[in-house]
């Protein structure tokens, strides 16, 4: 789920960078290290889209470092467990298959792909298809998952999906 | 039914004496005239149904105020008062006075009176008006007010009914002095239940006799042993029925009676705890079979008896059958004492003495004996005869059962392991289903765990208080998605996210190996922290390089409990265990050679470009001869490690470039550039065949070594050796001593017969000086990139690729010409992905532009500038720089991953740059 949501960030100023444009670089370093990042209880920050505030900066004692405490608002994405997603498929094999969420890659396992759908390891690229071969689902296409869990570390999140639910699978 | 009908007409009855009278004074003091009257009534009320409905509630209301008495009169009856027939509020308050008066006296009189009337309430209570005048919704509505109300039962069966709790109605069925009483007969034990049902059949067959059996009942509960009871009012009605029966014959002269308090005991359902338990090991405690070791097939309590699988013991000796010869009973007596060996059922050896074998199903029969075809005799012993307590199998008994591919021992162990580490595993916080009892499949989470028994808070809407269970009642309980640590079995230690529960089975997806795993859900524990699995044991951990034999090699890619799996050299699985194992000791800086000539080294990123692997990109995570050990997260198996050959491999990027700086640092060495006290530097004193290199500082005498080209990785071009890479150990003027990569031998070579395919770049830094001095502004580039600042106008062009042209135009070799080409740029590792740390992608090139000019007259350029408070870099030794032991917080912000910068751009290109140069 996407959020817009207020975060915080400290950016460490080094001084050569005191002049007229010290705001703008303030800035361009908080997108630098805040974009794309990923924390446990936010999610990955999708992207930065408004900067509230840039706090006094406080010189650090025998540095010279600036910190800023820069407030922004940023588009967060954080998947939840029981929520549907469009993926796309990045790799399959006999154990599953593998999305990408954006950011987020996802393990679909053969246990919760529908048995119908059949691991196909000599057609090229591999692919799960039916046994009528009207649905196959290859690398790069687009599916449709249920997330049932998610495993949240300090730098990344990872999420295990399943396809065997209403309205699952392929898009065409 | 017929209770409620007479209630209702009862009430319906005084309902109509109160109209009566009211109308009777209202109306007419003539108690003939009361039907008339109610008829109207009816008529009237048919007509406002609705005005009725909304009455009926006030009614209620006002009657709140009334004596208690006349209060529940309506409760208890109101599912049956038509409402609808009240229609005049003021005559029911008017007939207060009649609580005073004997109900039942009035309405005995008036009964004849009203009885037709009562039968048309009756039909119009069938509501035929009711569904004439009102639409679908009011009727709906009507229903609902009538009959939702919970409190109807209590209407209809009074306060009471409730009040008179279960135990109350318990009471009064208790046995009491009148009842018969309970004795206790004796019984031979396992022929409970065959003397009740034999003592049924002597009651019926005795029943229209003179002299029937004066007993109640028989009883025989389940689980008593030797004992059944008889239920009848004296001792002597029971001797007479158990008389002539045999398996009551001692019991016969002593009846116990059970006392009244204790007699709902006897009935009471004790839950049997089975201790034996099928595949439980036990010992024979007498016969033939005496300290025997058997297995338990089956329990049949009832019967006390035990199935056993255990190993005959046939005397094949004597002869049966035919053959039979008559044996005086002194030798029979002799042989009586020698014990028979216990050995598998052997069929030949049977037919051999004459013996009869048929056939049952599976079984084979020998005198009355079952043996299965692996050999095992299947017997019944009583329970009495069997040892339960204690019994551990030796070895050798274990063996002899063990060739009966059942899994035996493994399930043994299992329920050993059940009974003895449930307390361990169950603890609170776990999600746990009730596996038996009444509240079977009942979920809950553990709140405490106490000896043996377990409070869980159960998941149920209707049960908000804790619950207390036996540990065996409870299982663990998962569901798809939980993340989990497995806490046994060999697994051990691994964590991941369930991908599948099944009975008895869960499948994890390993968070570190990426594998399926299968696990038994008692080995598995919620695990809330993040993921960290299974990465090392001992001295080894995941990713490792291990040397397997003296010629092979491998990574680390799983570990388990007791062993490892290694990704061999060919890309194979092995598995091993630690103690066999070496750990591999890895220079920090071995380089390779790549497929298109390029020098990588561990931590670059590469692409396949031949092979099995072919366009999958990777860290490389080890190098070890002509293999590489790549780390891919796009690759699923074996935790995303493959192994490449060097030659299918090509260092990600461009590497023209770097082919143009190989060769554009020839002869390019400088005394001023060598640093006496470098062990290893750069390349630059090694050009091919023709540089000498001279220490400048003057400490080595007599045979000048040449250390600039030590632990270079050279190629020898001439000689029976052509072809094979080597590093450099030791070099003099003429000769080298060359250790060879592909055999393990030193050999020396001259020196016109090598050429440098590559050179040390990690070595060798400037670490002493801070100073400025020329000297070492020009060696720090030197060692880096072999590219010295005269050779500046060669190497331009490369320059060019990056975006930073104008920037090293500004720098001068004067103004810190040491800084700009050794971080800006390092043609040797130019386009080399490296991983991308934090501190590359720290300034962009928005940075860059927009202030790194500006500033770049002073620091000579934007991008060397902020090179000194790198704090990653290992050049320290940038010994220009004044900040160089400036600690960098920088670096300590959370790293971000490269995906997110896409590396064909400038900006990451500038980067990537930079990285390599501090590598």
């Amino acid at each position: 789920m996407f959020y817009h949501i207020a975060l915080e960030h400290d950016v460490l100023l080094h001084p050569r960078y005191f002049g007229p444009q010290l705001l703008d670089t303030v800035k361009q370093k908080l997108y630098r290290e805040v974009e794309g990042t990923c924390t446990g209880k936010y999610g990955f920050v999708i992207a930065v889209t408004h900067i509230d505030n840039i706090g006094c900066g406080l010189i650090l004692p025998g540095q010279g470092f600036v910190v800023y405490t820069v407030k922004y608002k940023a588009i967060v994405f954080r998947p939840f467990k029981g929520e549907v997603l469009e993926a796309v498929v990045t790799q399959l094999n006999k154990v599953g298959m593998f999305a990408e969420i954006g950011p987020l890659s996802c393990f679909i396992s053969h246990h919760s792909i529908p048995s119908e759908l059949q691991f196909c390891p000599n057609t090229s690229p591999p692919c799960y298809k039916s046994k009528e071969e009207n649905i196959a689902i290859q690398p790069e296409d687009t599916i449709r998952l249920k997330i049932v869990g998610t495993r949240v570390d300090a730098s990344g999140i990872f999420a295990i999906g399943t396809l065997m639910d209403d309205y699952l699978g392929l898009i065409h | 039914m017929s209770e409620n009908d007479s209630g209702s007409d009862h009430e319906e009855n005084r309902r109509y004496r109160d109209r009566s009278h009211s109308s009777s004074r209202s109306h007419s003091p003539c108690g003939s005239e009361a039907e008339e009257n109610n008829q109207e009534d009816e008529v009237a009320d048919g007509q406002e149904p609705e005005e009725e409905n909304g009455n009926s509630d006030d009614e209620y209301d006002e009657e709140d105020d009334r004596p208690s008495k006349k209060k529940k009169k309506n409760e208890r009856f109101g599912g049956f008062i038509i409402d609808e027939a009240d229609v005049d509020d003021e005559i029911e308050e008017d007939d207060d006075w009649e609580d005073g008066a004997g109900e039942y006296g009035i309405v005995a009189n008036e009964i004849d009176e009203l009885g037709p009337t009562a039968r048309e309430i009756e039909g119009r209570r069938r509501g035929t008006n009711l569904w004439d005048t009102q639409d679908e919704e009011e009727i709906e509505e009507y229903l609902r007010n009538r009959y939702a109300d919970s409190s109807t039962t209590i209407k209809q069966f009074g306060d009471a009914g409730d009040e008179l709790s279960d135990e109350i109605m318990q009471q009064t069925l208790l046995p009491g002095v009148k009842d018969p009483n309970l004795w206790m007969v004796k019984c031979r034990i396992g022929d409970e239940k065959n003397t009740a049902i034999l003592l049924m059949r002597k009651f019926i067959a005795y029943q229209f006799t003179d002299d029937p059996l004066k007993i109640k009942s028989i009883v025989s509960p389940e689980g008593v042993k030797g004992y059944i009871y008889v239920e009848s009012y004296k001792q002597t009605h029971v001797k007479s029925a158990i008389e002539n029966v045999s398996s009551l014959k001692y019991g016969f002269w002593k009846q116990q009676m059970v006392p009244i308090k204790e007699m709902t005991d006897v009935l009471k359902v004790v839950k049997v705890q089975t201790s034996l338990k099928s595949k439980q090991w036990v010992r024979l405690k007498k016969g033939l079979y005496k300290d025997d070791i058997a297995q338990i097939d089956y329990v049949d309590l009832a019967q006390n008896q035990v199935h056993l699988k255990l190993l005959p013991r046939i005397d094949y000796t004597r002869l049966r059958g035919a053959l039979r010869v008559s044996i005086d009973p002194e030798a029979l007596k002799r042989k009586k004492k020698r014990r028979v060996s216990a050995k598998p059922f052997d069929l030949e050896a049977i037919k051999a003495i004459g013996g009869e074998v048929t056939s049952d199903g599976d079984f084979l029969i020998f005198e009355g004996n079952r043996y299965s075809h692996k050999g095992f005799l299947y017997k019944n012993f009583y329970i009495n005869a069997i040892m339960t307590e204690g019994v551990k199998p030796t070895l050798l008994e274990l063996e002899k059962f063990e060739d009966v591919p059942e899994g035996l021992d493994i399930e043994l162990t299992l329920s050993n392991k059940d009974t003895l580490a449930n307390s361990q595993i169950l603890c609170s916080g776990d999600n746990v289903e009730v596996c038996a009892g009444e509240l079977m499949n009942l979920q809950g989470k553990v709140l405490s765990t106490d000896g043996d028994t377990v409070l869980i808070m159960p998941k149920h809407e209707n049960l908000n208080t804790p619950l207390e269970f036996m540990f065996n009642e409870l299982r663990k309980y998962f569901k798809q998605g939980d993340h989990v640590k497995v806490v046994g079995g060999r697994y051990e230690g691994d964590t991941g996210l369930i991908v599948r529960v099944e009975q008895n089975r869960v499948v994890l997806f390993s968070d570190v190996t990426m594998h399926e795993l299968e696990v038994l859900p008692r080995d598995l524990q919620l695990c809330t922290d993040t993921a960290s699995g299974v990465d090392s044991l001992g001295q080894f951990q995941w990713g490792d390089l291990v040397q397997i034999d003296p010629q092979n090699v491998g990574v680390i890619v799983r570990i388990e409990r007791e062993k490892m799996q290694i990704l061999n050299m060919a890309g194979k699985l092995v598995e091993a265990k630690p103690q066999s194992l070496n750990k591999k000791k890895e220079h920090r800086n071995t380089i390779g050679i790549d497929g298109l000539g390029s020098s990588i080294q561990r931590n670059e990123i590469v692409k396949v470009i031949d092979g099995p692997h072919t366009g999958l990109h990777g860290v490389i995570k080890h190098l070890y001869r002509h293999f590489a050990f790549l780390y891919s997260r796009l690759m699923t198996d074996n935790g995303g490690i493959f192994v490449c050959r060097l030659r299918h491999i090509a260092l990600a990027g461009n590497s023209k470039n770097r082919q143009t700086k190989i060769t554009t640092q020839d002869g390019f060495s400088s005394p001023q550039s060598m640093s006496p006290w470098r062990s290893t530097f750069g390349q630059l004193g090694v050009g091919i065949g023709k540089e000498t290199f001279v220490g400048t500082g003057g400490r080595f005498g007599g045979v000048q070594r040449d250390i600039g080209l030590i632990g270079q990785t050279i190629r020898i071009i001439v000689g029976p050796y052509k072809g094979d890479v080597g590093i450099v150990k030791d070099a003099t003027e003429c000769t080298a001593r060359v250790e060879l990569h592909s055999s393990c031998q030193t050999i020396s070579v001259d020196r016109r017969n090598i050429t440098i395919v590559l050179q040390k770049t990690k070595d060798g830094r400037l670490t002493s000086s801070y100073s400025r001095t020329p000297v070492n502004a020009l060696t720090t580039p030197g060692y880096r990139e072999g590219s010295l600042p005269p050779v500046q106008g060669s190497i331009t062009p490369n320059y060019e690729v990056g975006n930073r042209t104008p920037n090293f135009g500004s720098t001068t070799p004067s103004h810190d010409g040491s800084k700009t080409p050794t971080h800006a740029w390092d043609p040797a590792s130019g386009y080399t992905f490296t991983r991308v740390t934090d501190e590359d992608l720290e300034y962009p090139l928005g940075s860059d532009t927009s202030f790194g000019q500006s500033p770049s007259t002073l620091y000579g350029s934007s991008v060397h500038s902020y090179s000194p408070y790198q704090e990653l870099t290992p050049s320290g030794c940038n010994s220009t720089s004044s900040y160089i032991n400036t600690p960098s917080p920088i670096d300590t912000d959370s790293p971000r991953s490269l995906q997110f910068y896409p590396a064909s751009s400038p900006i990451a290109d500038g980067h990537l740059k930079d990285k390599i140069s501090k590598s």
